[in-house]
């Protein structure tokens, strides 16, 4: 293709567009349901992975010193499971400190805990996975370190149905984007497929004065680009902005809830929009002409 | 320049277009192709631009044998052979010289020689005038000048013209036949399929007549019927 046709082809293009302004109105509003759906599948769903996450870094397991535990042997212990790299936070609750904290859970009703020894309750490591998941490996290693079964409460049940609940989550929510997301390519490329249907005899003309494949498609599909990045553009904007008014509304009414900002994240998520709104104008173009070049 | 050997077609399975046809056009041969609707002409024109096959035979255009033309090379062989349709086939979207300029375009001409060429070409067939018109704001007559300048820009060695003056009142007709009987003149091929009498008559060129898609007389200087 030598540069001069370039021009030529932009200016078929441009003309194009704008001589069948309807048909071009209609498959860039299409392509910006297509992409917005897409969008917000996406920003739903790192919203919802990283609530999960979040909640999923709560579930910490508690490890009770058995009491033949000299206090060098619980200190060595207590360095020893700092290291472990499944862990990412370990709390130390001396027996002094359980017992606080046991009268401050108590406090309604101060006779219970009076006369109690200090030593009454075990000191225990309060620790924080970084994956749920390790939750097993990690008990397996502190019985090595001569914990017993019995020392060591595991949130397994919780643990367990919380990752179901997550995969269960991400799925449906993954499924139903994928539907969508399907539903509205079929529409996309059923309109561009009829605004080229609607041009046929051009083509036929085109291709009867000596122009070769490429030259007749050629600006159909730069006529496919431009719908295509118009309606990403529109539907990126609209996501990114729907993104930022929920995580500013989430801050003010659910101050509770992390919600993840993630920059970076709108970001790449823009970025996929804009190159999934171009590959559908391109391919749905590309492939619609096909079907009438054979003349 | 244009051989058809022993040509049959036979439109989907049963439907018989031509039949066992011979003709050989020399180099710049003015030859009327005439016949009823459905005699086989627009067969012929459609099988000279490789747009359909032969069912059996064989077809040479310019020096080259059409079945061993691959699919690829098909718009260049097309760029050689210069098309009227009775129907014009304008782009409606493109004004008078665009149309023109397209088929300069298509073939990677450079765009000072379009720019030189195109209004040449309009000022030939009579169309000065209306460079910037579309084909809707145009006559019949005119739209069909347009088409002309169109088939012959490039200045192909063979112009074929399917029923050109078809839809034309006869005195536009006689205007279109004396616009190609000029590019005859200079040195190219013109093969005209038509059922307008008068004008086979009057021109006295070569016919070639077809019934139920055979060929049934070929005369030169001859007239729309056998006799004289």
């Amino acid at each position: 293709m030598r540069s001069s046709n370039l021009g030529f082809f932009l200016r078929e293009a441009l003309k194009n567009l704008r001589l069948n302004l309807l048909m071009s109105v209609t498959a860039a509003t299409t392509t910006v349901i297509c992409v917005l759906i897409l969008g917000l599948g996406l920003v739903t769903y790192s919203h919802v992975g990283a609530f999960l996450d979040s909640i999923g870094r709560d579930i910490s397991m508690t490890a009770y010193f058995p009491e033949d535990f000299s206090s060098e042997r619980v200190e060595e212990v207590r360095e020893n499971v700092e290291a472990y790299p499944e862990i990412s936070e370990v709390r130390y609750v001396s027996k002094e400190q359980a017992l606080e904290d046991f009268k401050e859970t108590l406090s309604e009703q101060p006779d219970i805990v009076e006369g109690l020894p200090g030593d009454v309750l075990p000191a225990s490591l309060e620790i924080t996975l970084n994956n749920p998941g390790d939750s097993g490996a990690v008990a397996q290693r502190l019985q090595d370190e001569g914990f017993g079964e019995d020392d060591l409460r595991r949130n397994e049940e919780l643990v367990e149905s919380f990752e179901t609940f997550a995969y269960w989550i991400m799925l449906i929510l993954g499924t139903v984007t994928a539907l969508f997301l399907l539903a509205s390519v079929l529409l996309v490329s059923n309109v561009i497929r009829l605004s080229i249907f609607a041009r046929r005899k051009e083509i036929e003309v085109m291709k009867l004065v000596g122009a070769s494949d490429g030259f007749v498609r050629t600006p159909f599909v730069l006529e496919g680009l431009v719908q295509g990045l118009a309606g990403a553009t529109l539907a990126a904007l609209l996501v990114a902005w729907a993104n930022s008014a929920f995580v500013d509304w989430a801050r003010e009414a659910l101050p509770l809830v992390p919600v993840a900002s993630g920059a970076g994240k709108i970001l790449l998520v823009v970025l996929i929009l804009l190159a999934t709104g171009i590959l559908i104008g391109v391919a749905g173009s590309y492939f619609s002409v096909r079907r009438f070049l054979k003349v | 320049m244009i051989y058809f050997e022993n040509v049959t077609k036979v439109y989907g399975g049963d439907v018989v277009a031509l039949k066992d046809v011979n003709l050989g056009v020399e180099a710049g041969e003015f030859v009327f192709l005439v016949g009823a609707s459905g005699s086989g002409k627009s067969t012929m024109m459609r099988l000279i631009l490789k747009e359909i096959e032969p069912t059996r035979g064989a077809i040479s255009v310019d020096g080259a044998k059409l079945s061993a033309i691959p699919r690829r090379y098909v718009p260049k062989h097309r760029r050689n052979i210069g098309c009227v349709f009775q129907d014009f086939k304008l782009l409606p979207n493109k004004t008078a010289a665009e149309n023109v300029a397209y088929a300069m375009e298509v073939t990677g001409q450079r765009r000072r020689a379009i720019r030189t060429r195109v209004p040449q070409i309009l000022e030939l067939v009579g169309l000065g005038g209306k460079k910037g018109a579309y084909p809707g704001q145009l006559s019949g007559g005119e739209q069909q000048r347009v088409s002309i300048a169109r088939a012959f820009v490039s200045q192909p060695p063979i112009l074929i013209a399917d029923e050109p003056t078809g839809n034309l009142d006869p005195d536009t007709s006689v205007g279109i036949m004396q616009l190609l009987h000029r590019i005859n003149r200079i040195g190219t091929t013109v093969l005209v399929a038509t059922h307008d009498r008068e004008m086979v008559d009057v021109m006295r060129k070569r016919v070639v007549a077809l019934e139920e898609g055979q060929v049934v007389r070929d005369m030169a200087k001859g007239g729309y019927t056998s006799e004289v």
